[in-house]
């Protein structure tokens, strides 16, 4: 997917460049972006597995509702990602199944 | 524990709102809402508003937003984003989070603004990623300017349909077609003429059959249906998109109404179950206030008077007495009462009118004839004039009130057509860049003897320059005849709308009213769906547990269940993280459809609080630290 540069009505200011990594992998996102628009930009559309039929999921409402989004994110299992800012270093993972709880809570 | 008279709950048109005029009169005022932004769906919509002054008409969305933002903060408002409310307990003590923080609020009033949430469309493979709300995309592209996809099919040509596909447009998106299963289009046609005469098809009594793709969506196939909504065999059409935007419709967010132990009515004409309440929008609750699409799905410029209502209302009733004098407060009640009396005029009002009239168990609400002339498209015979293609009876009127010669009249019934006196009108062609509905044009058949002029309000990219050879199209957006552009205006006085004045011939000065810069008509390449996909495909309505609809027709056969509660307690459905929001309604149609019977007999599941997923370490915290 691409970031949306020109538009008649709108602007978008370039944002400072946010590091992260999406399964390992260095993805950088902007400033102002949340977890699930930066993966969006980086055209990864797929964010958990279903917890039975294991299919893939991305978001839906992209307002925090409908949990379809939901990853792991610095080791915590369900983070709705639509409303969650980035951060730089922030490790977001796939979500298999219901997430499991990390000691750290 | 935090005490405030009124506590608002929800930051947009109607709660911003609320809280603005609640301070104004002397009330002390918080305001809590979920996002870290504050404006609610306004922040995302670029087209300007209907509606009259009042309500910022001829005002574009995001920037009403920061309006009421800034008078809500002026009249001393307490704003609190990114505080997300859990529950209304008995003792009318209010819970909310905020990251990992748990506070508890004890309010006199509560005014609960909480708007709605957007409807759910099963069918097999909807859970694919590329199935996207119409507040997703709309996030997506025009908060965070990231683009949902390369092509997009719309479903549902209602208001919120027809917007999203002109913005998605905007925003340099294709959007394939606009598919809607009723037998109209159900929005404003003005919105519906934007995308028209842009090439968008719209096609009514059509429904999404089935999408496709591995990972996320590749491609989708549409069918259309019989008067009975069936589909009709052979009609099936496939289209190449990897974005399937549903606009389907909203339902109240009630979730904390029915928490609170309010009485609740199922109203199909307001989106389904509301709270009662009375013509001060008090619930039966006596201290809960409700206002907006919470109270039932409407515009937000009636959200916004909602909001104002319920704000003077739950000041006027504190037991500490404001600044609020009766004289005042009857004084305001009126305008207000009127405002919203007018915005709810003509067909568009209807839903508001009967549902108001249902839930107040009155007869249904008379409105009273629309006096105006009828609507008149003929372009004066010579000279530069504005043709005003104004469609529906819909309450605005920027365009009388833009005219710096008075050509324009409305009237006070807002819901008039405009009139426009030839006498008056110099052709300045302000009023285009202010009807939200870009239906006004300027037609100059004086432009030379060959050739007619015409001027039209343009929002997209890139702009044409002077000079420019483009295709004229009428308002299907079927080409008409080469054309060139004469003009290009822009400037602040005109809000970020361009006007583009091209010329044809005098013979086309009734049809050309668009154009396109390359000289491409849009084609619609042949695909074919894949054959892999069973004919009989089961579709998941409960993503958060996957639960199919055979799963839910089972139950409903085999175990006999007869409601919402009892296919929750056998499959799940409606336990995960979203909390029923996303297949509930689903789930009672299935079970109307199933068992025969009226849908408003269901009724959801048992809600209560938390109503957002709370990790137990948060709530132990705040145990612990109440009791030291």
């Amino acid at each position: 997917m691409r970031r949306i540069t020109e538009h008649p009505i709108l602007t978008f200011k370039q944002g400072k460049g946010i590091k992260f990594t999406f399964d390992g992998k260095p993805i950088e996102g902007q400033e102002g972006d949340t977890i699930a628009s930066a993966l969006q930009a980086a055209g990864v559309r797929v964010f958990r597995e279903s917890i039975n039929l294991h299919r893939p999921r991305g978001f839906f409402c992209a307002i925090g509702r409908c949990a379809n989004c939901s990853m792991v994110v610095d080791g915590v299992p369900n983070t709705k990602v639509c409303v969650t800012r980035l951060r730089e270093g922030m490790t977001v993972e796939t979500q298999h199944g219901r997430g499991r709880l990390d000691n750290r809570l | 524990m935090i005490n405030t008279e009124i506590l608002v709950i929800g930051g947009g048109p109607a709660g911003l709102c609320a809280a603005a005029e609640a301070a104004e009169h002397g009330a002390k005022v918080l305001l809590l809402d979920d996002k870290d932004v504050l404006g609610g769906q306004l922040v995302k919509q670029t087209h300007m508003f209907f509606g009259s002054h009042l309500q910022y008409a001829g005002t574009r969305g995001i920037d009403i937003a920061t309006l009421l933002i800034e008078n809500a903060k002026k009249t001393g408002v307490e704003l609190m984003p990114g505080h997300t409310v859990t529950g209304i307990y008995e003792d009318g003590v209010v819970t909310a989070l905020n990251g990992g923080k748990f506070i508890k609020i004890k309010p006199e009033k509560i005014i609960v603004a909480t708007g709605a949430y957007e409807n759910m469309l099963a069918f097999p493979n909807s859970d694919l990623p590329g199935v996207y709300g119409a507040g997703a995309v709309q996030t997506l592209m025009n908060v965070n300017g990231v683009a949902p996809g390369n092509r997009v099919l719309m479903v549902g040509a209602g208001n919120i349909g027809l917007i999203v596909a002109y913005q998605l447009l905007q925003a340099g998106i294709d959007v394939a077609a606009v598919i809607e299963v009723t037998d109209k289009i159900g929005g404003y046609y003005v919105h519906a003429n934007k995308i028209r005469r842009m090439g968008v098809p719209i096609l009514t009594r059509h429904t999404v059959k089935q999408v496709w793709g591995k990972k996320s969506v590749e491609g989708a196939t549409v069918v259309q249906v019989d008067d009975k909504f069936r589909p009709i065999a052979g009609s099936e059409r496939n289209y190449a998109v990897d974005t399937v935007c549903l606009a389907v419709g909203l339902t109240p967010l009630t979730e904390l109404l029915w928490n609170a132990g309010c009485e609740m009515k199922y109203i199909p004409a307001l989106g389904g179950h509301v709270a009662w309440h009375d013509e001060n929008l008090r619930t039966s609750r006596e201290n809960i206030y409700v206002c907006g699409d919470a109270s039932g799905i409407e515009e937000a410029s009636s959200a916004m008077i909602e909001g104002k209502v319920a704000g003077l209302n739950a000041a006027r009733t504190l037991t500490r007495k404001t600044n609020l004098t009766q004289k005042a407060y009857d004084e305001r009640l009126k305008d207000l009462r009127a405002q919203l009396g007018q915005l709810r005029r003509g067909p568009f009002g209807e839903k508001a009118r009967m549902g108001n009239s249902v839930l107040a168990g009155l007869p249904p609400a008379i409105d009273e004839p629309i006096e105006s002339l009828p609507k008149d498209y003929r372009t004066f015979p010579k000279g530069a004039r504005v043709v005003i293609e104004c469609e529906q009876n819909i309450p605005c009127n920027p365009c009388e009130a833009i005219c710096p010669h008075n050509a324009i009249k409305v009237g006070k019934d807002i819901v008039n057509y405009p009139q426009l006196d030839p006498e008056k009108c110099t052709a300045c062609a302000l009023c285009l860049t202010r009807c939200p509905g870009l239906s006004l044009f300027v037609v100059n058949k004086d432009y030379s003897p060959t050739e007619t002029e015409i001027s039209l309000p343009f929002e997209m990219i890139p702009l044409p320059r002077k000079g420019d050879a483009v295709d004229a199209l009428d308002r299907q957006g079927n080409f008409v005849c080469k054309a060139r552009v004469t003009r290009v205006l822009t400037g602040k006085k005109f809000d970020r709308t361009s006007i583009v004045s091209i010329a044809v011939e005098h013979k086309y000065a009734d049809t050309a009213r668009h154009f396109r810069v390359n000289g491409t008509p849009r084609l619609e390449q042949k695909i074919v769906a894949p054959a892999n996909i069973p004919e009989d495909m089961d579709a998941i309505i409960c993503v958060c547990e996957d639960v199919t609809r055979r799963e839910i027709e089972k139950v409903i056969a085999r175990d006999r269940a007869q409601s919402v509660d009892e296919i929750k307690r056998l499959l799940r459905c409606g336990m995960g993280p979203c909390q029923g929001k996303t297949c509930q309604r689903l789930i009672m149609q299935i079970l109307a459809g199933k068992l025969g019977r009226n849908i408003a007999e269901f009724l959801p599941q048992t809600y209560r609080g938390p109503m957002k997923p709370a990790p137990m370490g948060i709530l132990a915290k705040a145990y612990d630290e109440e009791k030291n």
